[in-house]
């Protein structure tokens, strides 16, 4: 986020719905957009986490954050956006349950007021839409129910 | 009933491990079967409620004594923290005075890997689990089993059993005397 912020330097994100609202995440965390998978779930008590999915070798928890970016109503979520987040010593995969197509954005990160929450890294200014970027980290870290 | 081991353990291999898959509600959960002693029916428990100040010994709920020795018996829907269930069996643990009451028992199986919990992860379920494992294109959850129980919380509700039992023990030895005078 701190490359991406240097003044007037135009960096990739990627736009997802959630509801009637879009979001925005760095291209660079992003790896692929995901159709429904099996969620294998079991007892924890981390916040919003879902589950997990089995893809190609691998488990990769959900991480559905709709519920901290737009409330409890958010509509179904149809696929999976696969982003690669901190954890670990190479980084760790994570879904995170969107509900619509995604589309890719080249803009510059535009640093955040003060009123908006603490996930909020920046915003975009499209032509018809300012979006909040989304740190996944901070978002994972706010409180809430398992 | 009772099944009880009756046939030395194999020697394994280090890659392959023999599990016993059971469950609670929905959730198909693996167990080493190194760390199961006996599985049981739910006969001959006792009920108990802990009233120590440990808030982790709530979920003890049973007790039953085998061999003269007494057992406690985690309810394991308080452990995971998951809505009540039907349980009908008992996992007795090896090497410690600790039961956990499951659902049902599904069936033994090997594993070849066991994964780690995703980073991800960050709460009790980094101490109640082992790990992931997949059986049949399923990711099983693999129980630590010194996690239902610590040694301390065993042998703290133990010795409230016992004070307990002294306790019962005294007031029917005082009320005979009563009787007798």
């Amino acid at each position: 986020v701190n490359e991406a912020s240097q003044a007037g330097q135009k960096t990739n994100f990627v736009l997802f719905p959630l509801g009637k609202r879009r979001f925005a995440l760095l291209a660079d965390a992003v790896t692929e957009l995901a159709r429904p998978d099996r969620l294998h779930t079991f007892p924890h008590t981390t916040p919003w986490l879902s589950g997990v999915l089995w893809r190609r070798g691998e488990i990769v928890p959900v991480c559905d954050i709709a519920p901290v970016l737009i409330g409890p109503d958010a509509p179904e979520r149809k696929f999976y956006l696969i982003t690669r987040r901190k954890g670990g010593s190479s980084g760790e995969w994570t879904a995170v349950p969107v509900t619509g197509e995604c589309e890719l954005a080249t803009s510059e990160l535009l640093p955040v007021t003060s009123t908006l929450p603490a996930y909020v890294c920046g915003v975009i200014s499209l032509e018809t839409e300012i979006v909040e970027v989304v740190d996944l980290e901070r978002v994972m870290a706010t409180e809430g129910n398992a | 009933m009772r099944l009880t081991r009756t046939e030395p353990r194999r020697s394994i291999s280090k890659r392959v491990e023999p599990v016993i898959l059971f469950a609670i509600g929905k959730t198909t959960f693996a167990i080493a079967a190194s760390a199961v002693d006996e599985i049981r029916s739910l006969d001959g428990l006792a009920s108990c409620s802990m009233s120590s100040a440990y808030r982790s010994l709530r979920k003890v709920k049973f007790t039953f004594e085998r061999s003269k020795k007494n057992y406690l018996v985690v309810d394991a829907n308080l452990h995971f923290h998951t809505p009540p269930t039907q349980a009908t069996r008992i996992l007795v643990l090896r090497n410690s005075s600790v039961a956990v009451l499951v659902d049902s028992i599904d069936r033994m199986c090997e594993l070849t890997a066991v994964r780690k919990l995703p980073q991800a992860f960050t709460g009790e379920e980094r101490q109640w689990y082992r790990g992931l494992t997949v059986v049949e294109d399923k990711l099983v959850p693999v129980v630590n089993p010194q996690a239902f129980l610590s040694k301390a919380e065993s042998a703290v509700a133990l010795t409230e059993i016992a004070a307990r039992v002294a306790e019962e023990a005294k007031k029917v030895l005082t009320a005979k005397g009563a009787v007798s005078a």
